[in-house]
């Protein structure tokens, strides 16, 4: 195992490395502007941009600049300043991390909290009312566009602009270490509005493993021992049906911690997926380059840490 | 990138949202009457909205929060060349001369003590400081802190643009007459000369001093100590440009905090005379929150207390405004719109075709796709109506030119201008016509518009449409692309200063084509034009200079060096116990101003 | 006579679906003593898991209709109430699979498997548990227990893992266990040594096993008694000798005839029963066996036949419409060798004068 573990660590690095690679090549062969000119303004003189140009590294050889930056992450953990306002891209990445992993893992709980004991619910009372109810709530859910869920859950309950104020409202983001009672108060209604269209999700993942296990033949032979139904379905059933939901999560907190770009714009959370999206918007390539390893960074984690998870729980599988 | 598609400098911070904004106005723009009426009005706002510099009641003391979505770009004076660095600038730093909030014609002396002396050949200006104006500083122990402005501060200021850990982007429009400034790398400038510590001379190699004498408004003069800013300019990056620990103030207000992308703090500027400055500086603090989405910001000013807004309000927000509270709704104008044609290349280039494609181009279409008759007015000539040499060329009306007089359009005149130019029947039958759009909203609304015109004369057009910034970026700020281009769609202009020079020379005169960064995006290259600009940018005289203005402005027209639609309006929006003051010549709010009710 | 430990009673379970209702058991009586062993023996569709299933309880669904009775050492099974029916399931009355790798939870050790079945119905500490699960698999012939009680089900070979089931069964000392296939997924010699087991545990401990199969040759050697199936009902049952010497019923015919033998001569085929068993959604009426059986009369298919004792078989009941003694001559017929038409044509030829 762990020599498995090892090599799956090396082979991140050859990821990153090629994720880097190819996110320089993407801005380069098709970029949406100039990042010179841009900071140069429209003004800006053929002998200004070209300043700016060498100043920024620009003018280099696109070979010579990956080597440069990828020299800097490596030796010195350097990832460069942003084109746009020269803020040490590390810094800002790091600094907005803390807001990403509150609302990710906030929302985590709420999902799990929420969407599994339905998802249990409706698999043992499937075909009933309360099941078509649940199950049909969640469509509603997980079709509901976040972006405009967060914006109905404002103006529905926020304090300053919602029409029953019970929870804060956007810009209110309060660091954990500033402020914890302020921290969880900013965040609560984020978390229900991310949480809600993956409850929805989870609780229709487990019903349908649920169903499907309830019908193997070890369930027959652990009610035919004569075990209490709900230990037949928690230690039976559920058990075995959770084994994917455990895969679907650590890939979902990947991708999460790359940055949930539309609840951290409704919510002005200051998170790395605003950062992102501001920086491509603005063609800043070293933001773009940094948030982008980071999410890469995460996604590879988790899908390791999910693999090695799954050895855990089905002694089927294991890695030599 | 979210620009106002008039290029991606200053201003056009407020971009993105402004598009949407118009666009959800389509529908509620035509509660008012006719365009005709509203242009009157060219720099008014709404009753209720006292623009005018407030009598002396108002409340000192508060905070006032401000909500954007944009970030800043820079913090230093040198570099800050956006609309949103500019609200903070202004606040924060004395500039030689500014524009008090309902005037953005006046220049009115900042830090120095009076009116720029322009030498008689155009080619020295000399302005005199004001004494007493000190710096303040985060950190009171820094050396700096308390410490007097000097004339020195003033020629540094300049002569550190020029370092590429500045890169200051508009030196070289307005400055680079200056002698030894396109040399300048960043040490001193010969022409930039201070013969007390009290006086700043700038010698001039070409006449220029007149409009320099207008740009001096700009933040590059902003005065920075060279004793203590020269270590932090010396490296990349600079931090005095993203560090207020690191900045010395000159105005009413200090850069306390800033987080990037986060928050900004200001606070009052211990050091500040009030004796010195004619701002009354009513609030205590000012509170930026960055990175608002711009629909839950708009909902938040409109139900909550101290609040305005950063940069353009959603198209929701203006829209909840403008019907459940107008009195709390401004509309500045600024700024023009008008689309390019080749005027180097067939079919274009021959008058007639261009004076057609004038007269088929409907603009009350084009207006609605802004948003209707809030968002601005339609264009009959090219300068707005803020701007000296407005009324000089005709003002609302226009110059009279038959192509513009129907602001629907007017096919018969079309035509006719066709069959001038040699096509028989009025319609035309040359090779297509290849045209360039921006993809965002509602820019892409303008461009079918303009395709529709083209079509109605018969062309065949191919449309490319891109992403915002390569819109200029690639292909319309680029000679090469341009001189295989017909039609630009989507362009226009705001000015650095309220001057009709800042407003046509850059997208008017032929001797201002460069390679890249082109703003003549018409290649427009009329040798008595370029003359007549050049002539009209030393003329010192006020009514002198409207009026020769006005006279260009005319010929612009008649030459159709592009076929100007739309003079802009920006939206501003606050809460209720606001005292709002806009300043108009940056259609933003003047900090320095602003009060709390009581 | 002692009282049986089981006696069913004219059990239906029917199931209300939405293609109609399915017969899966129509009238089922049978006996059962302690120590006993009965084969049930049928195709598959034939209901023949059904009974069982509804003596532990297991059938009972939201569409299921249950009547007859089931009377389990003196307790009426069918009126227990569900927590009742638990504490009987794995304790008194224990039930072994067809498939011992899908019917292990694949995510728990063995020990820990069979340490569940004691707590089940045993408030002991876990040490004991673990002690008593060790004893059962040596009980059940597993070499070195103490190693493999860590081990997970897919870490054994099919037969151990059927050992393994039947230790777990065995845990509390059933008074009856059911086993339903219990060696139709596993190759040829090991079906031999799990029924071996099966009968020496059996002797040991004083269980009574019903073994449901679809194979005569298993229980040949281990049934006392044998109850063939056929759609939903009991067509033949009685003591295994009388079954295999004197069946009297066309469909136990039908299975012995297809059961390859040593001792057949050279070159004799293979006889199958032709056709297929019906569905039990929609039975055939009168006997339910008479489209596929070579003897079927016009009669056939209008009555319902019961099941009713054999003259001179102590015990032994078939439920075929057919006089005995033309039954007795088509038996001697084919055991001369002849295929079921030929003797149809010289067995009923003969009666036909008689009507």
């Amino acid at each position: 195992m762990v020599r498995y573990i090892i090599g799956r660590l090396l082979w991140m690095v050859v990821l990153l490395g090629l994720v880097s690679a190819v996110t320089f090549v993407i801005f380069y062969a098709l970029p949406s502007a100039d990042p010179a000119v841009l900071r140069a303004g429209r003004q800006g003189t053929p002998e200004l941009i070209a300043q700016i140009r060498e100043t920024l590294g620009l003018d280099k050889p696109i070979y010579v600049q990956y080597y440069l930056y990828m020299k800097a992450i490596v030796l010195d953990f350097d990832f460069g300043y942003s084109f746009q306002n020269s803020a040490d891209v590390r810094e800002e990445i790091v600094s907005r991390l803390p807001a990403t992993i509150s609302l990710t893992l906030g929302a985590v709980v709420v999902w799990l909290a929420v969407g599994l004991p339905i998802g249990m619910i409706s698999a043992i009372k499937r075909r009933t009312a309360l099941d078509r109810v649940t199950m049909g709530g969640a469509l509603l859910a997980i079709s509901a566009p976040v972006y405009w869920l967060g914006l109905v859950a404002l103006y529905l309950f926020s304090r300053d602009i919602g029409a029953f104020p019970i929870f804060a409202g956007a810009n209110s983001y309060r660091p954990l270490t500033e402020n914890p009672a302020a921290w969880f108060d900013s965040l609560l209604l984020s978390w229900l509005v991310l949480a809600a269209a993956f409850a929805a999700f989870y609780a229709r993942l487990l019903r349908s493993n649920l169903i499907d296990v309830m019908s193997e033949d070890y369930i027959r032979t652990a009610r035919a021992k004569g075990l209490r139904e709900r230990r037949v379905i928690l230690r039976h059933g559920v058990r075995s049906a959770i084994t994917p939901v455990v895969t679907v999560l650590g890939l979902d907190i990947g991708l999460l911690l790359g940055g949930a770009i539309l609840t951290e714009t409704v919510f002005n959370i200051p998170g790395i997926g605003r950062l992102a999206f501001d920086a491509i918007q603005r063609a800043d390539l070293p933001v773009i380059q940094g948030t982008v390893l980071f999410a890469a960074f995460f996604i590879i984690v988790a899908n390791i840490v999910v693999d090695i998870a799954y050895a855990f729980l089905d002694p089927r599988v294991r890695y030599s | 990138m979210t620009q106002r598609n008039l290029t991606f400098a200053r201003r056009p911070l407020f971009a993105a949202y402004a598009a949407a904004a118009a666009l959800a106005l389509g529908a509620c723009g035509s509660d008012s009457s006719d365009n005709g009426d509203s242009q009157a009005d060219g720099g008014a706002t709404s009753a209720g909205f006292d623009a005018a510099v407030p009598a002396g009641d108002q409340q000192k003391g508060g905070a006032l929060k401000l909500l954007s979505s944009e970030s800043f770009a820079h913090l230093d004076p040198g570099a800050a060349y956006f609309q949103l660095d500019y609200m903070v600038m202004f606040a924060t730093h004395r500039s030689l001369y500014y524009f008090k909030p309902d005037d953005p014609k006046t220049a009115v002396p900042d830090l120095a003590e009076a009116a720029p002396q322009i030498a008689a050949d155009n080619k020295t200006v000399t302005v005199k400081l004001k004494k007493g104006i000190k710096y303040g500083t985060n950190d009171t122990s820094s050396p700096v802190n308390g410490q007097e402005v000097k004339a020195a501060d003033v020629k540094y200021a300049f002569e550190r643009g020029f370092k590429p850990s500045v890169a200051n982007g508009y030196l070289a429009t307005y400055f680079k007459s200056i002698v030894g400034a396109d040399k300048a790398k960043g040490g001193d400038v010969a022409g930039i000369t201070t013969p007390d510590d009290y006086t700043i001379e700038f010698k001039l190699a070409e006449p220029f001093g007149a409009t320099l004498a207008k740009a001096l408004v700009m933040p590059i003069t902003m005065p920075v100590p060279k004793s203590y800013a020269s270590k932090f300019d010396a490296k990349q990056p600079n931090e005095y440009d993203s560090d207020p620990d690191k900045q010395a103030f000159s105005g009413p207000y200090m850069i306390k905090s800033s987080s990037p992308g986060k928050s900004l703090t200001l606070v009052r500027n211990p050091n500040w005379d009030e004796a010195t400055d004619e701002r009354p500086a009513y609030l205590d603090t000012i509170e930026w929150t960055l990175g608002t989405d711009p629909n839950v910001a708009g909902r938040q000013i409109m139900s909550g207390t101290g609040i305005v807004n950063g940069d353009t309000p959603a198209a929701s927000t203006i829209k909840q405004f403008a019907t459940a509270a107008k009195d709390r709704i401004s509309f500045t104008p600024l700024g023009n719109r008008f689309v390019n044609i080749n005027t180097q290349k067939k079919p274009f280039s021959d008058l007639n075709v261009r004076k057609a494609f004038a007269a088929a181009l409907d603009r009350k279409a084009m207006q609605l796709t802004r948003g209707g008759t809030l968002t601005g007015d339609i264009a009959t000539h090219l300068l707005p109506p803020t701007l000296a040499g407005h009324e000089e060329a005709g003002g609302a009306d226009g110059t009279g030119a038959d192509y513009l007089a129907n602001p629907s359009g007017d096919m018969a005149v079309a035509q006719s201008y066709l069959k001038k130019a040699g096509f028989a029947d009025g319609k035309y039958d040359g090779p297509a016509i290849r045209m360039l759009g921006d993809n965002s909203s509602p820019a892409k609304e303008s461009a079918a518009v303009v395709r529709r015109a083209l079509e109605s004369l018969g062309m065949k057009v191919n449309l490319t449409s891109v992403e915002h910034s390569a819109f200029y970026t690639k292909f319309c700020n680029v000679v090469d692309q341009l001189k295989k281009i017909d039609v630009c769609a989507n362009y226009g202009w705001l000015p650095d200063f309220a001057d009709p020079y800042a407003m046509l020379n850059a997208n008017f005169n032929g001797e201002a084509i460069v390679p890249v960064n082109n703003s003549n995006a018409s290649l427009f290259d009329n040798e008595k034009v370029n003359a007549d600009m050049n002539a009209a940018a030393q003329i010192t005289d006020e009514a002198e200079r409207a009026k020769a203005w006005g006279a260009i402005d005319r010929a612009l027209v008649e030459q159709v060096a592009a076929v100007p639609w739309f003079w802009d309006k920006t939206p501003n929006v606050r809460s209720k116990d606001v005292h709002g003051v806009i300043a108009q010549w940056n259609a933003a709010w003047d900090l320095s101003y602003m009060s709390l009710e009581k | 006579m002692s009282e049986p430990l089981l006696r069913v009673q004219d059990l239906r379970v029917h199931f209300d679906t939405e293609d109609g209702v399915v017969k899966a058991a129509d009238g089922l009586s049978y006996e059962l003593q302690r120590g006993q062993v009965l084969g049930i023996v049928g195709e598959s569709g034939s209901g023949k898991s059904v009974s069982s299933l509804t003596i532990m309880g297991l059938s009972r669904a939201e569409n299921a209709r249950i009547s007859g009775s089931v009377v389990f050492d003196g307790r009426d099974m069918l009126s227990l109430a569900a927590e009742q029916m638990r504490a009987v399931r794995g304790n008194e009355i224990a039930m072994i699979f067809q498939d011992p790798l899908s019917s292990l939870h694949p995510f728990y050790r063995v020990g820990d498997q069979l340490v569940e079945a004691i707590h089940a119905h045993h408030d002991v500490p876990r040490g004991a548990a673990l002690d008593r699960a060790l004893e059962l698999l040596e009980m059940v012939g597993i070499p070195e227990p103490k190693r493999r009680v860590r081990a997970y089900p897919h870490e054994f070979s099919g037969g151990m893992r059927q050992r393994v089931m039947i230790a777990m069964a065995l845990a509390n000392e059933p008074k009856l266990l059911i086993a339903d296939e219990p060696t139709t997924a596993l190759d040829v010699t090991v079906q031999a040594q799990i029924l071996d087991l099966i009968r020496r545990l059996k002797d040991e401990l004083g269980m009574a096993v019903i073994i449901i199969t679809h194979d005569l040759g298993i229980v040949a050697e281990m049934a006392d008694e044998i109850a063939v199936m056929y759609a939903g009902r009991i067509v033949e049952r009685g003591p295994t000798e009388r079954i295999f010497a004197a069946p009297e019923h066309p469909y136990t015919w039908g299975l012995l005839g297809s059961i390859p033998r040593l001792d057949a001569p050279a070159g004799s085929e293979l006889v199958p029963i032709p056709g297929r068993p019906p569905s039990l959604i929609d039975l055939p009426g009168g006997c339910s066996f008479h489209p596929r059986c070579p003897y079927v009369q016009p009669r056939h298919r209008e009555q319902q036949p019961l099941l009713e004792p054999v003259p001179g078989g102590r015990g032994h009941a078939v439920a075929c419409l057919l006089e005995h003694e033309t039954r007795a001559r088509l038996w001697r017929s084919l055991q001369r060798g002849a295929v079921p038409e030929q003797a149809r044509a010289s067995v009923l030829a003969e009666d036909a004068p008689d009507g």
